[in-house]
């Protein structure tokens, strides 16, 4: 059956498909954010990353004794936009783990006729949104506190836009195939921090991937997390960015980028396709937590 | 009717508290791996900044320091701070409060473990980054640096008493206020740079949390070349005062959450 | 204090508990008066949400009244909690206490040394209750890998092996199956004959358990009693009434309509086998046919009608209005 909006055909699976989207998103937040009110979880979501801003500020302050710098920049941009990583993929395999350990709900919700896959894109969807605030708030206050040189009249918000778009697939992706990993253990509730953890090193979050050593450097040049970090400061900072990649234009970067991205998508989704086979031959959907 | 004595049924309940705390972590090994694998990682993170920074070695210290008192924290803040909303959720709060024993007996015998496994995963954490980045420790140095640290976790492991029983009133938002508690509190007890750094008023403050006293000292003891907020020998001193305003501290929110919980029936609500 | 207090395992009078929030307010006791005494069962019987497991809070120093007093073992629940909390003990069904990475045995030793009890005596007696309630093969068990009937069993053991003056046992066989279920109430029954001053409170939603178990019975309903006694003399309760079971085939709603006739004391339906099975309390036989009648007009089909002696849920569902499983008109 196909339903007609305006020029667009849909059939009735397909906005099943949206329509469960929609849902998973709307109940991922509900969920997240359910025991208190809008304003105290705001405090709660921001309170992390701006500790942490403020932890790499210190430190910068330390050791760099007012000479000016664009490290702090750096700093601070990574840690907003990290936000997004540790969302997506820390705080989406938590939300999973507990729909199955806490709520025991995940088995009602892999059985039902919406893909599964489509469940799970949508709590993540709305793990990245909450990731969005303090993205902004970590921003506005390291550009107003610390004057950042980010200036929103001329900062290149198409490449943010789209580097982006292209991150955050890369990021459910990785969430959605860790934690499906992760269900195969019985009592793996915090592991996603773990591989939070190893993106944090890899990523260029907080110092440039250069300064690792050659294997782990090698990894972070095939991960998109550093390529999307290095537009999103390029982007925000323009001629001020401290750059991680000097010799590439944008254009490479944004290639690079593209490239990590479907690169991680596809060994992700064949990931995940191996790990959802394995847990139904094992059981792991349904496995009682207790520890 | 004849029954055991109070202090025999105190330290019965200790040991026995603790014994789980030892036993359970030697048999989930899942738990070892995190433990130790996130302050190495967080400790990684901060010396290749560090490092990208170009900093004086002494730094690397500093932070692999830190990163070590880093794993006792995260076990006050989750396994003692959280213990009792966890524990109700299971029904055991129940039972620990229908028993003849006390609060502080319980929470104390899970502080023994805790400390028991955590100085596990310390030393793990402490081997493997003094070796991965060459910190090299004054060894003159050592012995005061175990006294001092002996003295913080008694001190760590009050104040996590307290927090114990005032988490109990939190509901639902408990999880998320523990949650959110991680890294203020490795921000003002400079864990990863000396707590000199934030001045006399913040660092002053910030000493009502014994780890931040009681690192500085550690690091002033062991790395040359610390900035000195305050000589060891006050903070030692400082942070003898705060076991027991903790240890009363905690023994009267104890009891008042008791009697709280009994009137309004806290002792059963679950929340999830 | 009376003297009745001195010589009762559980007195309470006038018991009162309002549970009270920012919305609302509820009452979940309602002046509960009650007399247990030294080495009886007596059984708590009521629908979901009677006031049940509130009264056993209470009674367990879990919950303090908000007025009235309780008494157990002559002690003032909210007075002398220190005290009494050596002289009982709590199992609640269901309860999913204890830490899934230990032993069956170190579960129930923890437990044992919250109450000062040394590890010697301890091990005897959680070996001993392991054998008699089946439950020895499971010594080194993990926890979190027992069953649901094995896992009520610790629950038992652990209530049990610091020998407690008055045990308070809230839905001990919930969810439990029929084996699991007779282990239970045999080994709860052996307990308290053991030793005649042991004193047992249950509570339960299964009469038949009630029937069989309990020495005396209280049935509560919305925070009060609404009679207590033996289960004979409950029975005796409905003995002057006739009790038919009616099968009939499904079809339109009858049961408002049967509770309407007059005569008809009480009535409720449960459905069995693809028919409807109701259980009518009537006044005398004559009522029958009007019953009939109503029948007849609804174009539904007999399928069997008989006779048969009270029950104790016909007591039950007499004094209460409903039965136990039903939900409460709103």
């Amino acid at each position: 059956m196909q339903v007609r909006f305006g020029g667009f055909g849909l059939t009735t699976a397909g906005i099943q498909t949206w329509r469960g989207l929609g849902a998973s998103a709307r109940l991922g937040w509900q969920v997240s954010s359910n025991w208190t009110s809008p304003g105290v979880f705001l405090v709660y979501s921001v309170l992390r990353p701006i500790s942490a801003a403020l932890i790499l500020t210190v430190i910068y302050q330390v050791i760099t004794r007012g000479r000016a710098s664009t490290y702090l920049a750096f700093l601070i941009t990574g840690t907003a936009f990290w936000s997004f990583v540790q969302q997506g993929l820390s705080g989406f395999a938590n939300a999973i783990l507990d729909d199955r350990g806490q709520y025991r709900m995940l088995k009602y919700i892999y059985i039902a006729p919406l893909p599964f896959g489509v469940y799970l894109v949508g709590r993540a969807i709305a793990q990245l949104a909450g990731a969005a605030a303090s993205a902004v708030i970590v921003i506005g206050l390291g550009t107003i506190t610390l004057h950042l040189p980010i200036n929103p009249l001329r900062a290149n918000w198409l490449l943010l836009g789209v580097a982006c778009l292209l991150a955050f697939a890369a990021i459910v992706a990785i969430g959605m195939a860790f934690t499906f990993l992760l269900l195969a253990g019985r009592d793996t509730h915090g592991y996603g921090e773990i591989g939070a953890g190893v993106l944090y090193v890899i990523s260029g979050a907080i110092f440039p991937i250069g300064i690792l050593p050659g294997p782990l450097a090698t990894i972070a040049a095939l991960s998109p997390l550093a390529y999307w970090m290095e537009l999103v400061r390029r982007s925000l900072l323009q001629a001020q960015a401290y750059q991680m990649f000097p010799g590439l234009s944008d254009v490479d970067v944004l290639i690079r980028l593209v490239a990590s991205t479907i690169g991680t998508v596809v060994v992700a989704s064949l990931v995940f396709r191996w790990a959802d086979r394995r847990g139904r031959q094992q059981g792991y959907v349904d496995r009682d937590v207790q520890w | 009717m004849s029954r055991p004595s109070a202090l025999r049924i105190f330290v019965k309940t200790v040991i026995a508290r603790a014994y789980p705390r030892t036993v359970g972590h030697a048999r989930n090994w899942s738990w070892v791996v995190i433990e130790i694998v996130l302050p190495l990682i967080g400790t990684v993170a901060m010396v290749y900044v560090y490092r990208a920074l170009r900093a004086p070695a002494e730094y690397t210290g500093f932070v692999v320091l830190g990163g070590t008192l880093l794993a006792f924290w995260q076990n006050i803040v989750f396994d003692m701070a959280g213990n009792f909303i966890w524990e109700r959720g299971g029904s055991n709060l129940e039972l620990f409060t229908v028993a003849p024993t006390t609060f502080t007996a319980i929470l104390l015998g899970m502080a023994l473990g805790g400390i028991f496994y955590t100085a596990q995963r310390a030393a793990a954490v402490l081997l493997v980054t003094s070796l991965l980045f060459q910190v090299h420790y004054r060894p003159a140095g050592i012995a005061p640096a175990v006294g001092l640290l002996a003295l913080t976790l008694l001190a760590l492991y009050a104040l996590g008493m307290l927090l114990a029983s005032l988490f109990l009133f939190f509901g639902r938002s408990a999880w998320h206020a523990l949650d959110g508690m991680q890294e203020p509190v490795y921000f003002l007890s400079g864990f990863y740079f000396p707590v000199h750094s934030l001045g006399a008023y913040v660092a002053g403050a910030a000493s009502i949390i014994p780890l931040t006293l009681g690192l500085d000292a550690i690091r002033q003891v062991l790395l040359p070349g610390t900035p000195v907020f305050l000589a060891p020998a006050w903070e030692a001193g400082l942070i003898a005062l705060q076991i027991p305003a903790y240890l009363l501290s905690a023994q009267w929110a104890l009891r008042m959450m008791e009697r709280l919980a009994r009137r309004d029936a806290r002792l059963s609500m679950r929340w999830v | 204090m009376p003297d009745l207090i001195q010589s009762a395992a559980v007195q309470t009078i006038a018991l009162r508990r309002v549970y009270q929030s920012r919305r609302e307010s509820v009452v979940a006791l309602d002046g509960i008066d009650l007399s247990v005494a030294r080495g009886e069962i007596f059984g708590v019987l009521g629908p979901n949400g009677a006031g049940k497991t509130t009264l056993i809070k209470i009674l367990v120093t879990l919950l303090l009244p908000t007025s009235g007093q309780a008494f157990v073992d002559d002690l003032d629940v909210a007075r002398d909690f220190q005290e009494l909390r050596h002289r009982i003990a709590m199992v609640s069904g269901g309860e999913n206490s204890g830490y899934g990475l230990m032993k069956t045995r170190e579960h129930i030793w923890m437990f044992s040394q919250f109450y000062g009890l040394s590890s010697r005596v301890a091990r005897a007696r959680i070996d001993e209750l392991m054998e008699r309630l089946g439950l020895t093969e499971a010594a080194d068990r993990y926890v979190s890998a027992l069953s649901s009937g094995m896992r009520q069993k610790m629950n038992l053991i652990r209530g049990l092996v610091t020998d407690p003056r008055i045990l308070f046992l809230d839905e001990p066989t919930v969810a439990l199956d029929v084996g699991a279920a007779r282990d239970v109430r045999r080994e709860v029954r052996r307990w308290v004959q053991e030793d005649p001053t042991r004193t047992v409170i249950l509570t339960t939603h299964y009469m038949n358990e009630a029937d069989e178990l309990c020495d005396r019975l209280a049935i509560v309903n919305h925070g009060r009693i609404v009679a207590q006694g033996t289960p004979p003399s409950l029975k005796q309760q409905v003995q002057q009434d006739v009790i038919v079971d009616l099968q009939l085939t499904l079809g339109r709603d009858l049961l408002t309509e049967l509770r309407r006739v007059d005569g008809v004391t009480a009535a409720t339906v449960t459905q069995q086998d693809g028919a409807d099975r109701f259980s009518l309390l009537l006044a005398d036989d004559g009522v029958l046919t009007s019953v009939l009648g109503i029948v007849a007009g609804s174009g539904r089909e007999v399928l069997g009608l008989q006779k048969r002696d009270p029950s104790l849920e016909d007591a039950f569902v007499k004094l209460v209005g409903r039965g136990m499983a039903e939900e409460e008109a709103p």
